[in-house]
């Protein structure tokens, strides 16, 4: 082999290191500050969770129920009816990570004060 | 600019059909083995190594066979043909397909490894920018960090991974890249 990056590879790779850093503090300056609560959205409607009161939320997805759990810790995914658990592993809802069930259309995610969605995020 | 190893159609037939089993096989692999991580559509992307390559030795278009084709396959084989898994997965391999493509048409020279960057980074992103749709709310947009930051990393293995492969190719295959 000749050279193991080409220059166009290193330039690719520059660029998107770059997207990527710069991907993280935009998405959490995108994610707004907290007033205390949570949103669930789902196919079905919109929940919104007060995070001091530990409470379990039984929400309907597409095809099945996503149950979440507000603890001491936060808000997290604790079963979800598809096959993957994508969102179980996500773990807590925290600033900038929405913990999302894609096949189910449901989504957990802080509330920004004031907004309640993102508009865009900018990197 | 591109000079494939034997212009013979059987031997392309051959090589497409090769490449979408092996894609197919890789994607199922990865399905099955491998847990998914906690961002939607995140992934090894291992069948875009046989996408990559059928690219560099076959063309674009060929190409484009193997990875929706690989997509069905697979879609077929875990169930999810038709679903919002399915949707992710075949905007994912589309869009993957047409960055790695407008890359192969560029002046500059990649690479496999240029070309399955691009591809990762492009299907990172068109996931994300899916899920958004299928949930309808922009909570997806904020994982775009995480999926970016794999995307370099497997992008980068799986394009050394090619090179490797083409390294040891017997006949003299190459295009675009090698």
């Amino acid at each position: 082999m000749r050279r193991l990056l080409t220059r166009g590879d290193v330039q690719l790779l520059v660029i998107l290191v770059i997207a990527t850093v710069t991907a993280f503090p935009a998405s959490d300056i995108a994610a707004g500050y907290n007033d205390g609560t949570a949103v669930i959205s789902s196919p079905s409607g919109t929940t919104t969770v007060d995070l001091d009161e530990p409470a379990t939320y039984r929400v309907e997805g597409r095809s099945g129920v996503v149950t979440f759990e507000v603890s001491d810790e936060g808000l997290r995914c604790v079963d979800s009816d598809c096959p993957d658990q994508v969102c179980v592993r996500m773990g807590l809802v925290s600033a900038g990570h929405p913990v999302v069930c894609a096949p189910q259309g449901v989504t957990a995610m802080l509330s920004a004060k004031g907004r309640q969605d993102v508009d865009a995020v900018s990197r | 600019m591109q000079s494939r190893a034997d212009d013979l159609p059987t031997r392309v037939v051959a090589m497409t059909a090769l490449y979408l089993a092996l894609a197919s096989v890789l994607g199922l692999v990865e399905a099955s083995f491998l847990p998914p991580l906690p961002i939607p559509g995140a992934k090894l992307g291992l069948a875009n190594l046989a996408v990559v390559l059928a690219l560099i030795q076959l063309g674009p278009w060929r190409a484009l066979g193997v990875t929706l084709g690989r997509v069905f396959v697979v879609g077929l084989a875990t169930g999810m043909l038709g679903g919002p898994a399915f949707v992710l997965s075949l905007t994912g391999a589309a869009v993957a397909w047409f960055v790695m493509w407008r890359l192969t048409t560029r002046g500059e020279r990649y690479s496999a490894v240029g070309l399955s960057l691009g591809g990762a980074a492009g299907h990172a992103v068109a996931q994300l920018v899916v899920a958004v749709g299928v949930i309808g709310s922009a909570a997806p947009l904020l994982l775009m960090p995480y999926s970016l930051g794999m995307a370099c990393v497997t992008g980068l293995a799986i394009g050394l991974a090619a090179r490797l492969i083409l390294s040891r190719l017997p006949q003299p295959a190459l295009s675009v890249a090698r």
